[in-house]
């Protein structure tokens, strides 16, 4: 099938040594509190960058910049500059639903819509595409089975999304992103409201995925962050503080801060 | 399994769709919003609307009696002579009566479901009292037209003259033949009416205080009534009187309850046993034979100053249980 | 424990204990008494003729037919114009208006009409809807109950997509989904039961009322299912029917004072029902 050979040219064609997102001199507001200070680094294509900090250190925030979330939100601003291929995120005239459709994210809570296990995925692919049962069905199946959770489902597409587990509607809700094909994908601490089995079984997914797409995780345990990313960035109360190879960060930290908070002397 | 594994779409084409896609909804996502401003854009108008109707409509009355229009009791549709007063005079005294039976029961009533009444009784007793509070008016109004009045006029109003009657100073309040209907009866009518709406909104203000709070005072000893005085009352005082103003707002508006009783005489009596006139019953009773000009204004101006006196006090009321929720 | 000042104290909470108990105890006696003279005396004149013939003068048999019909169709007409009205405005407040200036000022307008008195809402339409066409209409009284009853669903509305978590929004957000698609199709979805429950109350409290319709759809001892003209009610015909002197009409009143009551109750009833099983979830 040509969507076959689409793959392995499209696998092909990420270059792993281009910055898909580039972010240069962020700051952020929350009223007249500034969260973000000049902020600067660049996420590769195709690979999984964490951030990891002490609660406040405003990595989720960053996190929430990059898909304009926190454009929901009367009194909060960003300036700077946040290249997603060249094109400024920032800029007001943006189109945020297409952005979204690009930029994907998954939450630190689980949260199914109040529909049907198959609706949950159909929902955001019907809302660019319109489809044929039959195709819909497939990429319904396909979402599910590349976030793991296809064979738990599989008997009970028309059951409620609440009705899984919370460690299910998780991997429910990373198919549900997965399933609009988006090219960036923002993990916020995915894991931290879920059990051990479930966790392993998600880190298992974000490093399969990582090679399809560009991945953020924002993440509280450090040990998370040196299973599955290949880049790490440290931050400390709203400051990029280093931002380097994962194994780099943890054996060799160029900063004191960096070195403190890694070897567990705060955080 | 290289099978399933979905590419990212870094092809330019597929954005270029999606953006068609989202350029497609967009008209429904901004008609949608402003159907909804426009919604709340009606509610305010409808407002704004029954003031302006009123008093557009009452002008002619306002204009040709003035500030009297208030204080005169003169009610002679041949003559085209109107004044509000005894129509005033009756919406205050019927809610009144109402508020000093209603409130007193309705907060013992609130008070017992949420500290004395057993447990697995409190929310089926809780929802009847919710159940009461949505009975039309009209029954409230047949009932106490075939029910109420025959022991209003067979046993309580003779007592009542018998007895508070012959009390000096106030004697004058019980004096007069008993017919069963009258002001009295009219304002315990309402009193039955209002009563599980006080209830209701008692027992839910209550519901907000904060267990610990009751829980520190009876770890030092208190009793049920000193906590009930001390904790629950203090904390929710504003609530329950915005409660309260809420039902008088209710109870000052009520047409059907209240005019089948109340025996629709235009003159002021000092007697509450004696028949009177509420501003709604007054509307009720006459609009249909009021001939357009004089007299239909003059009721429509009896609606405006309800209008204005019920705005007025719900909006204190409302005023007041905001206040509360700010905590 | 002989302490003078704790058997006071006692005395004094068994006073209090005493006077609530009085209190519900008469509080509930008069709610029972009016509903036993309500089942007693309905149940009394009901008959299939209640529910086959309409109202006839007296000397002839008739029934309530058109009464019924006509509050079906009234109370229909409000809820056509007064639940999308409802709906959509407290979706304002909840999604779009939050605190402005104009969602503030609507919430305490809102609360207003939540109370006001229903007598002149009548008379409002009154102006409105009957002076300027030169006759009484159902439609006239449909568009009064839609006043009563939107508030109440705007009230519903808004607190109810108030609960709706935000990363529930966030969530579909996330996906590009534009904010009118969020909300119908996530948030209303979300809170459906609550929706309904302010559905069913706002029809409860439309169909109850009485003095709104005397100035608008005014009555009629005829059966009739055109909107455009007077048009009778339950409550109406009670209210008149109450005040005949005709026995067979005051017992008709009463059958009609007990449907009335049903109806309202059996629709209060659903709601709190609907309610329950959904904070279950």
């Amino acid at each position: 099938m040509s969507d076959q050979v689409t793959l392995q040219n499209a696998s092909k064609t990420l270059n792993k040594s281009k910055e898909k997102v580039s972010i240069r001199g962020l700051n952020f507001y929350y009223g007249q509190n500034r969260a973000l200070k000049d902020v600067s680094l660049g996420l590769y294509e195709g690979e999984v960058t964490a951030f990891i900090g002490p609660s406040g250190c405003g990595k989720s925030t960053l996190l929430r910049i990059l898909n304009r979330m926190y454009d929901l939100y009367p009194g909060q601003r960003a300036e700077g500059e946040v290249l997603l291929d060249g094109e400024n995120v920032l800029s007001k005239d943006l189109d945020l639903n297409l952005l979204r459709s690009r930029v994907g994210m998954v939450f630190q809570k689980p949260t199914p819509f109040p529909m049907s296990i198959y609706d949950n995925i159909a929902f955001g692919i019907r809302l660019y595409e319109k489809l044929p049962k039959s195709e819909m069905d497939g990429r319904v199946e396909t979402a599910l089975k590349r976030s793991a959770i296809w064979n738990e489902v599989k008997d009970k597409l028309q059951a409620s999304g609440l009705s899984l587990s919370g460690g299910q509607q998780q991997r429910l809700c990373i198919a549900r992103t997965v399933a609009i094909k988006p090219e960036v994908i923002l993990f916020d601490e995915p894991c931290s409201a879920l059990d051990p089995i479930s966790t392993a079984k998600i880190e298992e997914l974000i490093d399969e995925l990582g090679g399809d797409y560009t991945i953020a995780i924002v993440t509280h345990n450090m040990q998370q962050a040196a299973r599955v990313s290949r880049y790490t960035a440290f931050m400390y109360l709203g400051e990029m503080v280093e931002f380097n190879e994962t194994n780099d960060i943890f054996t060799s930290p160029r900063d004191k801060r960096t070195q403190d908070y890694v070897t567990g002397r705060f955080g | 399994m290289s099978a399933t594994a979905i590419p990212a779409a870094s092809v330019h084409s597929s954005t270029m769709d999606r953006a068609r896609a989202l350029g497609r909804l967009k008209f429904t996502d901004t008609s949608f919003y402003w159907m909804t401003i426009g919604s709340a854009l009606i509610v305010l108008i409808l407002l704004l609307g029954v003031a302006i109707s009123l008093f557009v409509g009452a002008w002619p009355a306002f204009r040709e009696f003035g500030f009297n229009f208030l204080i005169s009791d003169a009610w002679s549709p041949p003559k085209e002579k109107f004044g509000a007063a005894t129509a005033i005079y009756g919406t205050l005294v019927t809610s009144i009566i109402a508020m000093l039976i209603a409130v007193p029961v309705g907060l013992g009533v609130a008070v017992f479901l949420t500290e004395l009444c057993w447990a697995p009784l409190r929310r089926p007793i809780g929802v009847a009292i919710e159940l009461l509070a949505g009975i039309p008016s009209i029954i409230y109004g047949i009932w106490g037209a075939y029910y109420f009045r025959p022991v209003m006029q067979e046993y309580i109003q003779p007592f009542l003259i018998a007895t508070l009657g012959n009390i000096p100073g106030i004697g004058f309040l019980f004096a007069g033949p008993p017919f069963g209907y009258g002001v009295l009866t009219a304002g315990l009518v309402l009193a039955v009416m209002i009563l599980p709406f006080i209830t209701a909104i008692s027992r839910d203000v209550f519901d907000t205080v904060p267990p610990v709070l009751k829980e520190a005072a009876y770890g030092v000893g208190a009793t049920t009534f000193e906590v009930v005085g001390n904790v629950v009352i203090p904390y929710t005082r504003v609530g329950v009187i915005g409660g309260v103003m809420l039902a008088l707002g209710r109870a000052l508006g009520e047409t059907m309850a209240v005019t089948f009783v109340i025996g629709n005489a235009t003159k002021i009596q000092t007697s509450i046993l004696a028949q009177g006139t509420t501003i709604s019953a007054m509307i009720a009773n006459q609009f249909a034979d009021a001939d357009p000009g004089l007299f239909t204004s003059s009721l429509l101006a009896l609606g405006f100053i309800l209008f204005v006196l019920t705005f007025l006090v719900l909006a204190a009321a409302r005023w007041m249980l905001a206040r509360m929720e700010l905590k | 424990m002989a302490n003078p000042f704790y058997s006071g104290r006692r005395r004094r909470n068994g006073v209090w204990t005493v006077l609530c108990y009085s209190a519900t105890i008469f509080g509930l006696a008069w709610l029972a008494l009016i509903l036993g003279a309500l089942l007693w005396k309905g149940v009394e004149g009901l008959s299939l003729d209640v529910f086959t013939k309409s109202t006839a003068p007296p000397g002839v048999v008739g029934g309530l037919l058109n009464s019924i019909v006509g509050s079906l169709i009234q109370a229909g007409i409000g809820l056509a114009i007064g639940a999308p009205l409802g709906i959509l405005a407290g979706t304002y407040l909840a999604e779009y208006g939050g605190g402005s200036r104009l969602a503030t000022v609507v919430r305490f307008i809102n609360d207003i009409l939540l109370s006001a008195p229903s007598i002149v809402v009548g008379l409002f339409i009154y102006e409105l809807l009957v002076v300027p066409v030169g006759h009484f209409s159902a439609l006239a009284g449909g568009v009064a109950l839609a006043v009563i009853g939107a508030p109440i669903m705007v009230r519903t509305t808004e607190d109810m997509l108030n609960l709706v978590p935000n990363q529930l929004r966030e969530a579909a957000s996330a996906l590009g989904m534009p904010r009118s698609l969020v909300i119908r199709h996530i948030a209303y979805k979300a809170v459906r039961s609550g929706l309904v429950t302010g559905v069913l109350l706002a029809i409860a409290r439309m169909t109850g009322e009485t003095a709104p319709l005397i100035f608008t759809a005014l009555g009629n001892s005829l059966f009739t299912l055109n909107p455009t003209g007077p048009m009778s009610s339950l409550p109406l015909i009670i209210y008149e029917f109450a005040r005949s002197p005709y026995a067979e009409q005051q017992k008709l009143a009463w059958s009609g004072a007990l449907l009335l009551t049903f109806a309202v109750l059996a629709l209060s009833v659903s709601a709190r029902a609907l309610s329950a099983q959904a904070q279950q979830r």
